[in-house]
């Protein structure tokens, strides 16, 4: 039983920062219709940008700042070049752009930076777990989590008080009201752009912390698609819930199923279970079903 | 004059010539200068260099017709198609190694032959496997399951399990001699350039032939329009299953083919990434067999252009060398965004352009 809830605080805390991942994710999706393979190589580069200026001996609060910043300008600057000319096209054309800017960017990473894991030395969070009551919780884990949920209450509070939070909820809802009310739709595309690397940085910053840097931080990034299935790809609280489940799932078969199929279970599950979840509930527990008609 | 189209007020007279391949004696020179030089030309005036550059070209677009078939003329997006590369691959391999074949089989080398086919049925069923989803899901959702058939199969099945029965950790290793058809051993790039244009040739001569039969015909109008097709009675499921078969199938002979060029075998030789680099070859080729034929040709030039670059460059920049990797990933990742942003419809929309310039020429109106 201790262990039970031991694993499965763990998948709650790595789940949060699935959770933020995601978050950028569907409002991508849902701000412009484009569905993001390069959601990994965000992460990424948001990792190695928090991890050269810490190393540099910047502090690491200041560290998230400018990788917040610099997410912002990439963002904006991938939106511009590479999906602004593409806005309409098929869902093929678009989706193998994004996977094109994941190999452009993971091949820019590993060319600036090398494939040699980083740590964050010295370390931000101490090395010694904290007990609560019988719980004992990793305090990287534990203040990871709690960074991802104030960033994940930051950019909701965004877009339910801010007058451009509200007008990509605008465009969003319904795009071609939202243009005949005056909002721009490209700026809106931009900002989604923005914010999800901004999301994605900060989440790949905190899969850092936990098991250093290094290229496959990439595909732990890849694990926002089962978690924004699960959840329906265009729900906000599905991304969540998501991100969280897939979190907890994932952390319960690296410590039950690892027994029966030794290896690399941990990491296969998430899409394991995505495959048999499709085919039971193919739009996830909020998302829009779509009714086809000739 | 003879031309590539019959002249004015000529027709046809019955649909198999209606349906023909080399409709007009230029078109047959054409085809026939065509298999001439990558049968006798290239073997003969080409480097052994060349050669092991045209056999990855034979395999890249080996693969990329299943994606081709797949994505091209069914709309069953895949991003898995190394995963099904690498059961034919392993199925021939394990075959060869571990399969008691009666003595007068291994002396009339007919291993490796059956081999092929049984790794391209097994593929195929596997791939049937995956596609299952697709009777309920499409679009971004098959996407995600084929990812999911990759990681499944490739970084879980084959890397934890299946090349633990290899003997030497990870890898089979295929000792010289192993590899054999009928009397020829497989060990030269030459010999492999043969068995390569062979299956080549023979993969399109199938699937070109299966494209203008009514199941070809099933999957185009899948393609363009599922629900319209099912009320016209086609049975969407059985085709597409069918057509996921058929791509499994071609995919396993790229695989068991590829074995002959191998020295060892191990799952570092079908990453995801080599998924989408298929994908990213008919994106780049553009439509029909001859788009994947291009488009594979295009890439592993452009890849070998850029080594040639590299050499020079590296003097004054070593970095550049040592990590080339990282440079092709971003070359390719820029050629595909360039040809989607750009030039959406790829190179066989061009080469059809070019054609018809010269065949209009000099009224192109």
């Amino acid at each position: 039983m201790e262990l039970f809830l031991m694993t499965f605080t763990t998948g709650i805390m790595v789940g949060g920062i699935y959770a933020l991942v995601a978050l950028g994710w569907v409002l991508i999706y849902k701000c412009s219709g484009v569905l993001n393979l390069a959601m990994g190589e965000l992460t990424l580069i948001g990792a190695y940008v928090t991890i050269y200026f810490y190393l540099m001996g910047v502090p690491f609060i200041l560290c998230i700042l400018f990788t917040l910043i610099i997410g912002i300008m990439l963002g904006i600057l991938v939106e511009r070049i590479f999906l602004d000319k593409l806005i309409g096209e098929p869902i093929l054309a678009v989706i193998m752009v994004t996977v094109g800017l994941s190999f452009f960017l993971k091949g820019l990473v590993g060319f600036v930076w090398g494939t040699d894991t980083r740590v964050f030395t010295p370390a931000i969070f101490s090395l010694k777990p904290f007990t609560i009551g019988f719980l004992k919780i990793s305090t990287v884990y534990f203040w990871s989590f709690v960074l991802a949920i104030v960033l994940f209450l930051v950019f909701v509070a965004f877009f339910k008080y801010t007058r451009w939070g509200l007008s990509m909820q605008a465009t969003a809802d319904d795009e071609t009201a939202a243009l005949s009310l005056g909002v721009s739709a490209r700026f809106v595309y931009a900002a989604s752009w923005a914010i999800a690397f901004m999301a994605a940085g900060v989440g790949g910053a905190l899969l850092g912390n936990i098991n250093g840097v290094n290229i496959t931080i990439g595909f732990l990034g890849l694990l926002v698609l089962p978690a924004v299935v699960l959840g329906g790809l265009n729900s906000i609280p599905g991304a969540i819930v998501g991100g969280l489940l897939i979190g907890v799932l994932q952390n319960l078969a690296g410590t039950y199923l690892d027994v029966y199929f030794p290896g690399g279970v941990k990491e296969i599950f998430p899409f394991a279970f995505m495959a048999v979840f499709l085919l039971f509930m193919p739009y996830g527990l909020w998302g829009w079903i779509k009714i086809e008609r000739m | 004059m003879t031309k590539v189209w019959l002249p004015c007020g000529y027709y046809h007279e019955n649909y198999a010539k209606d349906q023909g391949w080399w409709q007009t004696p230029v078109i047959k020179g054409k085809m026939i200068l065509l298999l001439l030089i990558v049968f006798v030309g290239f073997p003969l005036f080409l480097d052994e260099y060349w050669i092991g550059v045209a056999n990855m070209i034979g395999y890249t677009a080996l693969g990329a017709l299943g994606v081709q078939l797949l994505i091209g003329y069914a709309g069953l997006i895949t991003l898995g198609h190394a995963a099904f590369i690498a059961v034919g691959a392993y199925t021939s391999t394990i075959l060869i190694l571990k399969f008691p074949w009666p003595e007068f089989l291994i002396s009339w080398g007919l291993a490796y032959p059956i081999s092929i086919i049984i790794a391209a049925i097994v593929a195929g069923l596997w791939s049937v496997l995956f596609g299952l989803p697709s009777a309920r899901v499409k679009g971004f959702y098959l996407i995600l399951t084929t990812m999911a058939a990759q990681f499944i199969t490739v970084d879980f099945i084959l890397t934890q399990y299946v090349s633990r029965i290899g003997g030497r950790g990870q890898a089979f290793s295929l000792p010289p001699g192993t590899i054999k058809i009928g009397p020829w051993v497989i060990d030269t790039d030459l010999k492999v350039y043969f068995l390569m244009i062979i299956v080549l040739t023979l993969t399109v001569m199938i699937m070109a032939n299966l494209l203008r039969t009514r199941v070809g015909r099933a999957w185009v109008a899948i393609r363009d329009n599922d629900i319209a097709a099912e009320t016209l009675g086609i049975n969407i499921i059985w085709y597409k299953l069918l057509n996921f078969f058929v791509a499994g199938f071609i995919a396993g002979i790229a695989g068991a083919f590829w074995v002959a060029n191998l020295a060892a075998l191990s799952p570092e030789h079908f990453p995801w990434f080599w998924s989408l680099w298929l994908v990213g070859v008919i994106l780049i080729g553009g439509a029909g067999i001859d788009g994947a034929i291009f488009g594979s040709i295009f890439m592993v030039m452009v890849i070998e252009i850029l080594q040639m670059l590299a050499m020079p460059a590296s003097e004054i920049f070593p970095k550049i060398l040592i990590d080339f990797a990282f440079l092709k990933d971003m070359a390719f990742g820029l050629a595909i965004c360039a040809f989607l942003i750009y030039e959406p419809r790829g190179l066989s929309y061009r080469w059809w352009q070019a054609k018809n310039y010269f065949n209009l020429w000099p009224f192109s109106y």
